[in-house]
């Protein structure tokens, strides 16, 4: 009977065309949307590019050219130098061509656009190019000051100012992908987890005497309500496996986004999210005696949410959480998925991914559970 | 007024689920701007970056140091825990801390021997600017007192030298750019809600209106309609009727929320209405275009999400538009989202106020309503065209 029960499911499923249709192209649409609106924005904002500057010198300073010469070539050069006159200096600061203007008289200063429309970024390279003005002042200062009050000293002093140092040292902590905008796609992957409690929703539907004919045909069928709903939740992983399967092969071999980690287990815990979702919706829909509408608004709405918890559509929406009500994002279905991605790609173990899955595990089992326990024994005098 | 009588029955009917809608985007919305990143700094010496120092050493030394680098940067605590460090370091961009450093055990004793490499460390997840900015700092430091040093002074008067050199300004001119203005009359707090609102009028009309408007054009009462007295037009102008008035009732429950959060407004800030006034148009005419197409409520809950994220995302509701490339944004002109967006800043001051520019935007923002209006008109009559015929 299961299996007589799990083959009607499938092929009622594959039927209801427009949502599975909707369920695998909704990830793509928005999954384009996002590669073309996220094309540039990592090497845009986070990554560090050469800073453009016009020069302008009222003396010549040889070793300030020494100097630019030696910030602006090779691989990590950090400025683009133009030599101009004042005029065109000004022309090019206007004209956005440049980031500022260092005006050279003995010492260095700095003149920079403020522009309202300029974004956070730019301020940073503005502070850089201050901070350059102010390691150079520096170096005279401290040449002058020293070789004033010991001039024996003069030849040391100057050797210590220009012999390279490296007191930092750079400590990688990770040997995955960097780009945080990859949050936005495992987002992504979690809100299509996440309406697969639509397909959740629609094993209560099926099985409600109040709310759909063939729930009614099945109240009062001799099969055992356990057994119908136990192969309805089988028939419906299996299509929602199906749609988070071909989900996550279009993001990452059509549209190339490198989640990091293994593949294997990026499929793995798309499926596992995919059955939380449906677990999700299966239990919602479970609740009370809630016409159709109502259900699907409080799973679509309650997903949304969940979605936006988890950073959907403002990236730093799970730091807050996390500073101020971390238990949210424990419980939170949506951040629990795309925890699990992030500790896949990030972490060099498999310590914190261990939890987030069995976590989803636990979570999918609980709400299983509780549709299970608010569907048995519902009766309907009259539909 | 039989039809908008009907129209006002089936919305009393979808209200409970309209409400749910209304809910959960009205807690989005206020979320959303409480939340806002307000990347923008504006003023030049406020760049100052959130720094966690774990000072190791733990000596008078490093203490100078750590309190030092406070001068320049905002110093953050935090757990020293690898797992913390990362998922701080990766949202970097959007979290309040910036640059995770080390300053090593030893420290001050190398810096006695005269040993100047190796003495901090930077946690690392990729190049940016901002480890670049602590790093110039650290070098500045250790170069000078290593320059007193080899001028013969010893370390505590190289450290005390150090900061007194450094605390010197160095000049810096900031040049207004043409035409540009605050507006005093927003808050980046306001600012952020408008920059916010397309996404979820979006959402939530497409949300409340489709489904009556299904419920409306359903095929047998579509059928019964037809045959009746009332004339075609009457019929279309009491639709709008009975749109209009849910629209304008949501819309005016956002507004009211707004006044809420931020107090009654000022000056310019009263365009933000007209501004989401049309925009909500626009998502009248989208809702009333999609319904056209009787789609299952399911898809409609799903064009309403891709259709709203998608605008939000590609037209910078959602990012800001200076990260977008030009080919997103030169694409993003034919979305209506966009030159909502570029009304809103404006509006707000973030670009120069210029009321012919302002205008210009908001009759592009009314032309897509009509053109979109118009559509669904269209849309519409042919389908219902053979309907009839059918019928």
């Amino acid at each position: 009977m299961f299996l007589h029960n799990l083959k009607y499911e499938l092929r009622t499923a594959l039927r209801v065309k427009d949502l599975i249709f909707w369920l695998i192209l909704f990830p793509m649409f928005l999954g384009i949307a996002f590669k073309i609106a996220f094309k540039n924005i990592y090497t845009n904002v986070a990554k560090t590019a050469v800073i453009p500057v016009a020069v302008v010198e009222t003396q010549d300073d040889p070793v300030l050219h020494q100097v630019l010469e030696a910030v602006s070539n090779g691989d990590d050069a950090l400025l683009s130098v133009q030599y101009v006159d004042a005029d065109e200096a000004d022309r090019l600061l206007e004209a956005e061509e440049v980031k500022g203007i260092l005006n050279a008289d003995g010492r260095l200063s700095l003149t920079v656009l403020q522009s309202e429309s300029s974004i956070y970024e730019a301020d940073v390279e503005e502070t850089l190019l201050r901070n350059f003005a102010e390691q150079y002042n520096m170096t005279n200062d401290v040449a002058r000051e020293c070789i004033a009050s010991d001039p024996a000293s003069a030849q040391a002093v100057i050797e210590s100012l220009t012999a390279e140092i490296k007191p930092v040292t750079e400590v990688p902590l990770t040997k995955g992908n960097p780009d945080f905008m990859i949050e936005y796609f495992t987002n992504l992957l979690a809100m299509v987890a996440m309406y697969g409690s639509i397909t959740g929703l629609h094993i209560t539907i099926q099985n409600q005497g109040n709310l759909s004919k063939l729930g009614a045909r099945k109240c009062c069928s001799p099969t055992p309500k356990s057994v119908s709903l136990a192969a309805c939740l089988l028939g419906s992983m299996i299509v929602q496996t199906i749609c988070m399967v071909i989900s996550v092969t279009f993001l990452r071999f059509v549209l190339r986004i490198q989640f990091g980690g293994n593949l294997g287990l990026i499929y793995l815990t798309s499926v596992l999210g995919g059955i939380l979702g449906l677990s999700f919706g299966f239990c919602i829909g479970s609740i009370g005696r809630f016409q159709t509408g109502t259900k699907t608004s409080i799973c679509f709405g309650v997903s949304m949410l969940c979605c936006f918890l988890s950073g959907l559509m403002i990236g730093n929406m799970k730091g807050i959480i996390r500073k101020h009500v971390p238990w949210v994002n424990k419980i939170n279905p949506a951040a629990v998925i795309t925890d699990s991605l992030y500790y896949l790609n990030i972490d060099s173990d498999y310590r914190r991914y261990i939890v987030t899955v069995i976590t989803m595990a636990v979570l999918s089992a609980v709400l299983i559970l509780l549709g299970f326990l608010m569907t048995r024994r519902k009766k309907y005098a009259s539909v | 007024m039989q039809v908008f009588k009907a129209f006002i029955k089936v919305m009393r009917k979808k209200l409970s689920t309209a409400f749910i809608y209304i809910g959960i985007f009205l807690v989005i919305a206020v979320s959303m701007t409480k939340s806002g990143q307000n990347p923008a700094e504006q003023v030049f010496k406020s760049v100052k970056l959130g720094v966690v120092v774990f000072d190791e050493d733990d000596t008078p030394e490093s203490r100078t140091l750590r309190e030092f680098i406070g001068t320049r940067h905002n110093l953050k605590e935090l757990e020293k825990d690898t797992d913390v460090i990362k998922d701080t370091l990766y949202m970097g961009m959007n979290t309040d801390i910036h640059v995770i450093m080390t300053i090593k055990k030893g420290y001050a004793e190398r810096l006695r021997a005269q040993e100047y490499d190796d003495l901090f460390e930077n946690y690392h997840i990729h190049d940016s600017y901002y480890s670049i900015l602590v790093g110039q700092l650290l070098d500045e430091y250790v170069s000078s007192v290593r320059a007193f040093q080899a001028s013969g002074r010893p370390l505590s008067d190289a450290i005390s030298d150090t900061e007194r050199v450094l605390s010197a300004e160095t000049k810096v001119t900031i040049r207004k750019a043409d035409g540009e203005q605050n507006s005093e009359e927003t808050s980046p707090l306001f600012d952020d809600y408008f920059r916010y609102l397309p996404y979820i009028l979006l959402s939530v009309l497409i949300e409340v209106l489709c489904p009556v408007l299904l419920a409306m054009g359903k095929k047998n009462i579509r059928y019964r309609t037809n045959c009746s007295s009332v004339r075609s037009s009457s019929y279309t102008l009491q639709i709008i009727l009975g749109s209009t008035l849910l629209v304008v009732a949501v819309w005016f429950v956002f507004i009211i929320a707004g006044f809420g959060v931020f107090g009654m407004f000022h000056g310019t800030a009263w365009f933000s209405l007209l501004n989401s006034f049309l925009f909500a148009m626009i998502a009248v005419s989208l809702s009333v275009l999609i319904a056209s197409f009787n789609p299952s409520e399911l898809v409609v809950n799903l064009m309403a999400q891709i259709l709203g994220l998608g605008m939000s995302f590609l037209c910078g509701i959602f990012v800001p538009m200076e990260w977008l490339g030009e080919g997103v944004i030169r694409f993003s002109r034919f979305l209506p989202a966009y030159w909502y967006v570029k009304a809103n800043e404006i509006i707000c001051g973030k670009t120069a106020f210029d009321g012919r520019q302002l205008c210009v935007y908001l009759m592009i923002e009314a032309a897509f309503a009509a053109a979109l209006g118009l559509l669904a008109m269209v849309v519409r009559r042919t389908k219902y065209g053979r309907a009839a015929q059918l019928a």
